[in-house]
Order: C-alpha cells, then sequence, then structure tokens
C-alpha cells in the first residue's frame, strides 16, 4: 500500500469509523454540504454528535464551497441523559436537556 | 440538456421514481435543490410498517411495496438492511381495547395477519415492556424495519447504474410550459428540454406546483424524535400503541390533553448498530424542524410507560422531519389534464419509505402509459380528487400564522 493510500483509510469520524476516503467519495459525488455528509457517510452521527471530527469534514469540504458553510443546529440534548431522567423532567423548565 | 424525465425532488420518492423510469430505459435527470436526502427522508424512522396502514388503498399500496424490497435487496448495491420484524401495538386502555379490535378485524379482511395478545402473551414476546400497565396488544408478523437513508441512496445508485443524472445544489428559476403542456425546465445549471416533469417535492411540492400555476393541498406534519446510544437488543419488533394509531388517523377523537395536541404516541425501532429511535409527535406548526423541551419529556414519558426497560437507556440526540401531509392522509401519485407533461409522486405523510417502491414503480407505469401492474386504483390518489372547496378548507385550517 503506498502512503497516500494509508493516508486515505485514515479515520475521520472515529465513533463511527468513517474514513477519509469514504468523506471524499461523497464530496466526488457532488456532495457540498456537511448535512449531505452525513446522510451518505453517517459521519457525525456517533456518541459524540461530531463534538470530534465535524471540524475535520469542515475543513475537506471548505475548497469545495463556493459559499460560506451553512452549520447545521445542534440539537438537545447537550449531554446524554436517561429516558427516566427526562421522563420524570418538567416540561417547561431548565434543567436536564 | 435533454431528458425523457426530469424528476424534481432527491427524497425517497424522486429517487425512486428516477430508478424505476431510467431502468424503463428513459433518460432521466434528478434535480434536488441540495443535496440528495435533503428532507423529510433523512429525517423519519425505519419501518415499513403494514399494520399502521388503514385498509383499502393505503394498504394495498404497501402490501404491494413491501414484496419489492427483499426482490430490490438483491439488485441493489448498497445494503438497505430490509428485515421482517414485525410490529407491536401495545393497548394501554380498555376503551382503546373496541377500536384496535375492529380496527385489526377490517386488516384481517384485507389479508393481514393481525393477531390480538393479552398481557401475558404481550410480555411473553416483548420482555421490555414487563411492569407496564397494559390491557393486551395486537401483532402483526408481517411488518419490516429498513435503513432509511440507504434506502434513499440505493435507489440513486441505481438510478444512476441506468443511466441517470442528477444535477445537484442546483436552483430551478422556472417551469417552460407551451400549450398547456410541460416542455422544459430552467435551472441555473441550464435550460433542461424535456417531455416529462415528476414533481417529487415532498412537504414543497406546493412551492414546486405554485411555479406551475398549480395548487397542491400538502402541509407539513412534524415529527420528533429521540435517539438512544447503542444498546444491545432491546426488541425484536417494532412497537407501537394504540394512541399512535388514534393520532395518525382519527386526529379528532383525541382529546385536549397536552398530549394529544401534540399527538404523541408510540414508535420504537432498534437500528442495525443498535441505536433506539422513539417516537413521536404529530403536530402542525408549519416548516418548523425544531425539537422541543415540551415534546422530547412527553414522549420519554410515554415510551418509558409502555416499554419500562427504556428507563436506563441514555439518549444521546433528537430530530425532528417534516411530514408531507395531504387532507386524506393519502399520497398524491397523479397526472394533471390540465397541464400535459407533470407527474406528481408527493404527499406520502408518514409512509413515504413504505410506499416508495409501489409509488417509483407508478410513476414510470404512468409515463411509459401503461397501466399500472399493481392494480391500483389511480383515481383514488388522483389530484383532481380535491375540489377547490377542500383544498381552501385544508389551507384554511392548517395555515400557520
Ligand atoms: C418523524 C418521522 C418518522 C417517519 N417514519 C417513517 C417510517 O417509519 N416509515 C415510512 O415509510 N415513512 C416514515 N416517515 C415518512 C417519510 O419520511 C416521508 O413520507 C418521506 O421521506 C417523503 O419523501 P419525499 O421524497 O416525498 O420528500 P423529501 O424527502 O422531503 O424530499 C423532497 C426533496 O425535494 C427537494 N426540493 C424541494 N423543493 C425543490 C426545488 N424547488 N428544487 C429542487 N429540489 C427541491 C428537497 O430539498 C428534498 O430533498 C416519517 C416521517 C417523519 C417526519
Ligand atoms: S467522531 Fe464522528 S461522531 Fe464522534
Amino acid at each position: 500500500m503506498k502512503a497516500e493510500d494509508l493516508q486515505e483509510e485514515i479515520i475521520i469520524c472515529r465513533c463511527q469509523e468513517v474514513t477519509k476516503a469514504e468523506v471524499q467519495q461523497a464530496i466526488g459525488q457532488g456532495c457540498r454540504s456537511l448535512k449531505g455528509i452525513k446522510n451518505r457517510t453517517e459521519a457525525m452521527m456517533g456518541l459524540c454528535q461530531g463534538r470530534t471530527c465535524r471540524r475535520l469534514i469542515e475543513r475537506m469540504l471548505a475548497p469545495y464551497q463556493q459559499q460560506a458553510p451553512v452549520t447545521p443546529s445542534y440539537r438537545p440534548p447537550v449531554r446524554t441523559l436517561s429516558l427516566h431522567t427526562l421522563a420524570e423532567a418538567k416540561e417547561d423548565g431548565e434543567d436536564a436537556c | 440538456m435533454h431528458a425523457d424525465v426530469v424528476v424534481v425532488g432527491g427524497g425517497v420518492i424522486g429517487n425512486a421514481a428516477a430508478f424505476y423510469c431510467a431502468r424503463a430505459g428513459m433518460s432521466v435527470i434528478l434535480v434536488e435543490q441540495q443535496d440528495i436526502l435533503n428532507g423529510t427522508s433523512s429525517a423519519c424512522d425505519t419501518a415499513i410498517h403494514l399494520q399502521s396502514k388503514s385498509p383499502g388503498v393505503h394498504l394495498a399500496m404497501a402490501l404491494n411495496s413491501i414484496k419489492k424490497y427483499p426482490v430490490l435487496q438483491k439488485e441493489f448495491d448498497i445494503d438497505i438492511h430490509f428485515k421482517i420484524t414485525g410490529t407491536m401495538l401495545a393497548i394501554q386502555r380498555e376503551e382503546q381495547l373496541e377500536v384496535m379490535k375492529s380496527f385489526a378485524a377490517r386488516q384481517q379482511a384485507a389479508g393481514l395477519n393481525v393477531s390480538l395478545l393479552d398481557t401475558v402473551q404481550t410480555i411473553a414476546k416483548q420482555p421490555a415492556m414487563k411492569g407496564a400497565e397494559l390491557v393486551g396488544s395486537t401483532y402483526c408478523d408481517q411488518d419490516a424495519t429498513i435503513h432509511p437513508q440507504n434506502l434513499t441512496k440505493a435507489y440513486y445508485f441505481g438510478a444512476m447504474k441506468y443511466g441517470a443524472k442528477y444535477l445537484l445544489h442546483t436552483v430551478i428559476r422556472s417551469f417552460r410550459i407551451e400549450d398547456n403542456c410541460l416542455t422544459g425546465v430552467d435551472t441555473d445549471q441550464g435550460m433542461i428540454s424535456c417531455r416529462w416533469v415528476v414533481n417529487a417535492g415532498g412537504v414543497f411540492a406546493p412551492f414546486i406546483g405554485k411555479m406551475m400555476g398549480l395548487d397542491i393541498p400538502i402541509v407539513p406534519r412534524r415529527g420528533q424524535i429521540l435517539v438512544t446510544e447503542p444498546v444491545p437488543k432491546l426488541t425484536n419488533t417494532i412497537v407501537n400503541c394504540a394512541k399512535y394509531i388514534a393520532a395518525k388517523f382519527r386526529p379528532d377523537l383525541l382529546g385536549n390533553s397536552v398530549e394529544d395536541q401534540l399527538g404523541i404516541g408510540l414508535s420504537l425501532t432498534q437500528t442495525e448498530r443498535g441505536n433506539l429511535l422513539l417516537g413521536g409527535t404529530r403536530e402542525f406548526v408549519g416548516y418548523n424542524t425544531k425539537t422541543t423541551r415540551q415534546a422530547m419529556v412527553l414522549i420519554a414519558r410515554h415510551g418509558t410507560a409502555i416499554i419500562p426497560a427504556l428507563k436506563q437507556i441514555n439518549i444521546i440526540r433528537s430530530f425532528a422531519g417534516l411530514r408531507p401531509y395531504t387532507p386524506d392522509s393519502l399520497p398524491i401519485i397523479s397526472t394533471v389534464p390540465e397541464l400535459k407533461g407533470l407527474v406528481v409522486a408527493a404527499g406520502h405523510e408518514g409512509d413515504g419509505l413504505a410506499l416508495s417502491a409501489v409509488t417509483g414503480e407508478m410513476v414510470s407505469e404512468i409515463i411509459a402509459g401503461q397501466p399500472v401492474s399493481s392494480g391500483i386504483d389511480l383515481s383514488q390518489l388522483s389530484l383532481a380528487r380535491f375540489s377547490r372547496e377542500d383544498i381552501d378548507r385544508f389551507y384554511r385550517k392548517y395555515a400557520v400564522a
């Protein structure tokens, strides 16, 4: 295996085990958005919800984007929480999520 | 550019239409304003559900479609994770029992294997429900689950294999109409002359319709879902509840509680990675795709009441998608007499994955001028089934300020 091939096999999303090559392939197929990369490769959908890999993927997309990238919204919960805790929470309170 | 068929919209329906048309030998260009999977088809659950279809054309389409996935799986290059799992519909209260019995009886008459289970049988089949207050359940062994993004991607790669072209991140400026006939689509990537246009815009189909001077009655019906961390197999089946069925088909029967107004009904599936998808809501809030704290708490409360084993499991994410809802909950798969060359294929509400294969096939057969091989009565899916008054009333009812 050549050094560049090894480079391509680098895991860019650890939680979901998505390689750099898979992200590059999605871009090659015309994907230009983080949401598209997420849907095509399942990167950014793991336990850390993209906290580790999103920046790296944004950097790969940047050269292909004409406009400023659209930042996807963060969804609650900010931290993982158990369904029991959530079920016991107040519907309109500030705690828990 | 020229194509026999221009498909507008890169969700599960547009890609299924592109796949079936290209496979039938037509030249196809699919135009999508963002990337494929930009809309509802990536913000949904995983069910290929029969038990949640009302007997009649709805169930007939689902029955036809579900037979196609195992065959398509062999043809596709990607794994769509089609798996027959069965569905359990939990019944929490005595007063729901009669309604569910008669719903099940009508489904049995339409050819579904639905059986009624008592509490003991229910928990034996679904140990995660131990400790719940239930009066029983109905169970159907024919329902299946699928990987939603992979299903759309499988149609997409399949369509390209048969020569379909994709214009992604492309803006449609206008449609060319000559003598009441659609003859082209003007985009920021150039003009595409064509013989047919398929409007597969999901909840955006009305905007595409407006550009051609047509009123298409579809409004977004939001669904919120919680996603848990991956866990070992918790459920062998899809789980829903009697309330889910009521919220879906008879919102008029629901009460005034907050839960009922949000259309809270249980849906639980488990992905191959082990994540649980726990839902959900049915809300009319326009094009708002946010998740709300209120709904998340109520989904967790309702879900843990029916499936106590969920309590210790953590959620990692929430999401919301917009179901394309029509006045009678049936999709619009239709030509339009006043505008030749148009096929509308939109409005699949909460059933777009389940109905995608039969929809794609029907679109290609309509365009080829063939009778539809599924034998589905197209008049029940026509745009013309809605009168001017129906459409006005619908928009008045669901107009969001
Ligand atoms: C919470 C939830 C759970 C669900 N669970 C299930 C389930 O378990 N099983 C099931 O069968 N169904 C389920 N559904 C329903 C299913 O997701 C939808 O019916 C289906 O995704 C609709 O697909 P579509 O292709 O019509 O629309 P979409 O996926 O929304 O695709 C429409 C596409 O058109 C594009 N578009 C719009 N306007 C334009 C334009 N002017 N030019 C170019 N492109 C345009 C959009 O960008 C979008 O990509 C669920 C839905 C929700 C919200
Ligand atoms: S590293 Fe990609 S989701 Fe965690």
